[in-house]
């Protein structure tokens, strides 16, 4: 395979080409060709989902029953989305969602961290042992119907606390930010110990405003938990002011389309709107949220993955 | 650190293990304090519900509570072996994890060195940002955007088979269809974010092995053969234990989000049954033993792994 490539590398090491690098031999290119179109097809194929969802919620009545609506809305019209937000059971578990992913990622982003914070120190004797038990969490569980018991001798069923109290500690989370811990310099703790401050004065002055990228990064992760999380309230919740949006819209897109109907919202049959398109809509106000702060989080959370996966 | 600690021993020589302690709680009270409430949770929330197996047991009865109700010993697990509905439901999980891990496992690895080759990183940037998106959806969100772009009335995929002249396929509702459905659906979520944990592998490999290579005029295809694959070897046989730890959880949400019951006797897996018979039913001593049986084998799979990878590859988990 030294067709057109050694010549550029070697021997011409006296003559400075503006080209660095060697340049490709042909089945090289055609397989950089190829990537490009892969990669292109693959990102259509995530994105047209959405698409599709998009033009069907802007849609007319007539146009997405009678199944003609594909990328681009027909008869365009914002009804749908009005329509949605102005529905009261939708904007009530739309509240529960925003109070459980705000009170949520608050608490267990800030248990998660005093948890890590202790472990991360090699001189806390009994660390071992502590982390043996965080760790055996995780891979091995009491269940489903135990916890529910549980959860239902501690009258937490039926409550909104069932959906954040026990998800304050991620053994996972706890891990990543545990080794970013590990990773701050111990000179610094000494230097701050010679002045005179304590463990928390460290924790809270000294390791916490170096560790904002992680501690963002874990609340991304809290903030896409509590904003997605279904199962549990299906679990525990079946009071319907308590429902949170994910479940909400679970019983909405179950109730039609491919499958048998059941009113969840109460479709006004003078609106210009297809259950369809107001399935479309729901879902498109529901994913917003996380379109918007994706873009900006996105260093943060690959950086903080890189550091959790590499270590881990 | 490790001078203070010494120091301590040589002072104090004559203190036993409890005295010791004493001193360091004493010193470093602060840090077992924060420590404490996560300790606290982890036994109510973690360590509670594992106790609470016991009632696989018993005959479980939610007014007599877990002490009164009566000891069985192994009737629900002998249950659970001749059971035809639990034969069904880990038939199901093993079928649609096992196709997971076939179609699933590779394809972050195959995309994560496609990934990699590319250079312009713009596009590279973008189309990360693209394929990661999906993974920060909710499986009900996900399941509503496919119920929608697979329906038989208007779904698009529906309008591509017309047009080639095939019969449209109800894919959420056909059981021949349906484990494709949950396979496919599963990778368009995942498969972009998996290839980060790759991603970050090759970030470790030294960059002057390529370098070497280049001088000895391997091609990019030799490169990655040579180097990048071993390079990443470690990573993947990792993942492949943890995935392999989870067999017996064949996406219990996914599935709970996407199907129904015409579609239950090929995929009702183990996490399913349990929801439906233990809280539908309140059947929960029987499925309290289904679900022992899950995390019993899971354990022991990752912990063979565990072993084996050590053994083998001077790495594991923990």
């Amino acid at each position: 395979m030294k067709t057109a490539s050694s010549p550029s590398a070697v021997s011409v090491a006296g003559k400075s080409k503006p080209k660095t690098g060697i340049r490709p031999t042909l089945p090289e290119r055609i397989f950089n060709v190829f990537n490009y179109v892969f990669f292109t097809l693959m990102g259509i194929t995530t994105l047209l989902p959405f698409v599709n969802l998009i033009a069907k919620s802007l849609s007319s009545e007539a146009a997405v029953i009678s199944g003609i609506v594909n990328l681009w809305p027909i008869g365009f019209q914002l009804g749908t989305y009005k329509f949605v937000l102005q529905d009261a059971a939708f904007m009530n578990s739309m509240k529960i969602s925003i109070f459980l992913t705000a009170v949520g990622t608050a608490l267990s982003l800030f248990m998660t961290t005093i948890t890590a914070y202790p472990l991360s120190k090699p001189r806390l004797r009994g660390r071992k042992w502590f982390l043996l038990m965080f760790i055996f969490t995780m891979l091995f569980s009491g269940g489903l119907i135990p916890t529910y018991l549980l959860m239902h001798k501690l009258h937490l069923v039926n409550t909104l606390p069932v959906l954040f109290l026990p998800a304050m500690v991620n053994v996972y989370n706890m891990l990543i930010i545990k080794s970013y811990f590990e990773g701050l310099p111990d000179s610094l703790e000494e230097s701050a110990k010679l002045d005179g401050a304590g463990n928390l004065r460290i924790l809270f002055f000294i390791a916490l405003p170096l560790s904002l990228p992680v501690l963002a990064t874990i609340a991304l992760f809290f903030a896409v938990y509590f904003w997605n999380d279904y199962f549990n309230a299906m679990i525990y919740i079946s009071n319907p002011s308590l429902k949170p949006m994910q479940l909400f819209l679970k019983e909405l897109l179950l109730s039609s389309g491919d499958f048998m109907r059941n009113e969840t919202l109460n479709v006004d049959a003078a609106l210009n709107t297809s259950p369809q398109s107001i399935q479309a809509a729901s879902i498109m106000i529901a994913t917003v949220p996380i379109l918007l702060v994706y873009p900006f989080l996105q260093k943060y959370f690959v950086k903080g993955v890189l550091v959790g996966s590499v270590k881990g | 650190m490790n001078q203070s600690a010494a120091n301590q021993q040589i002072s104090r020589p004559h203190k036993g293990y409890f005295a010791t302690l004493w001193s360091d709680v004493r010193k470093d009270w602060d840090l077992y304090l924060l420590l404490l409430p996560g300790v606290l949770f982890l036994l109510l929330f973690k360590y509670t519900p594992m106790y609470g197996i016991l009632i696989a047991f018993k005959d479980f009865n939610i007014f007599d509570g877990m002490s009164a109700s009566p000891w069985v010993g192994f009737k629900h697990f002998e249950k659970l072996f001749t059971s035809d509905d639990f034969a069904l439901v880990l038939k199901n999980t093993l079928i649609i994890s096992l196709l997971k891990i076939v179609f699933l496992f590779p394809l972050p690895i195959v995309i994560a060195i496609m990934l990699n080759e590319l250079k312009n990183m713009i596009f590279k940037r973008t189309v990360q940002t693209v394929i990661y998106l999906p993974h920060f959806l909710s499986w009900v969100i996900v399941s509503g955007l496919f119920i929608d772009i697979l329906s038989t009335n208007g779904g698009l995929v529906n309008k591509v088979l017309v047009h080639f002249g095939m019969e449209p396929i109800a894919f959420f509702m056909d059981t021949d269809y349906f484990r494709s459905v949950l396979v496919a659906t599963a990778g368009w979520k995942e498969t972009g974010w998996s290839t980060i944990v790759y991603l970050a592998a090759f970030s470790t490999i030294d960059p002057q092995l390529y370098e070497a290579a280049k001088i000895d005029g391997a091609s990019r295809w030799r490169q990655i053969w040579h180097i990048t694959l071993p390079g990443i070897t470690p990573i993947i046989v990792l993942m492949f234990i943890l995935r392999l730890g989870n067999i017996f959880e064949a996406g219990t949400e996914q599935i709970l989000a996407m199907y129904n019951p015409t579609v239950y006797k090929v995929s009702d897996v183990i996490g399913t049954y349990v929801y439906r018979m233990g809280l539908g039913n309140q059947d929960y001593s029987f499925t309290t033993a289904v679900g022992m049986f899950e995390s019993v084998i899971g354990f022991i799979l990752i912990l063979t792994g565990n072993y084996l990878s050590r053994k083998y590859l001077h790495r594991g988990i923990w």
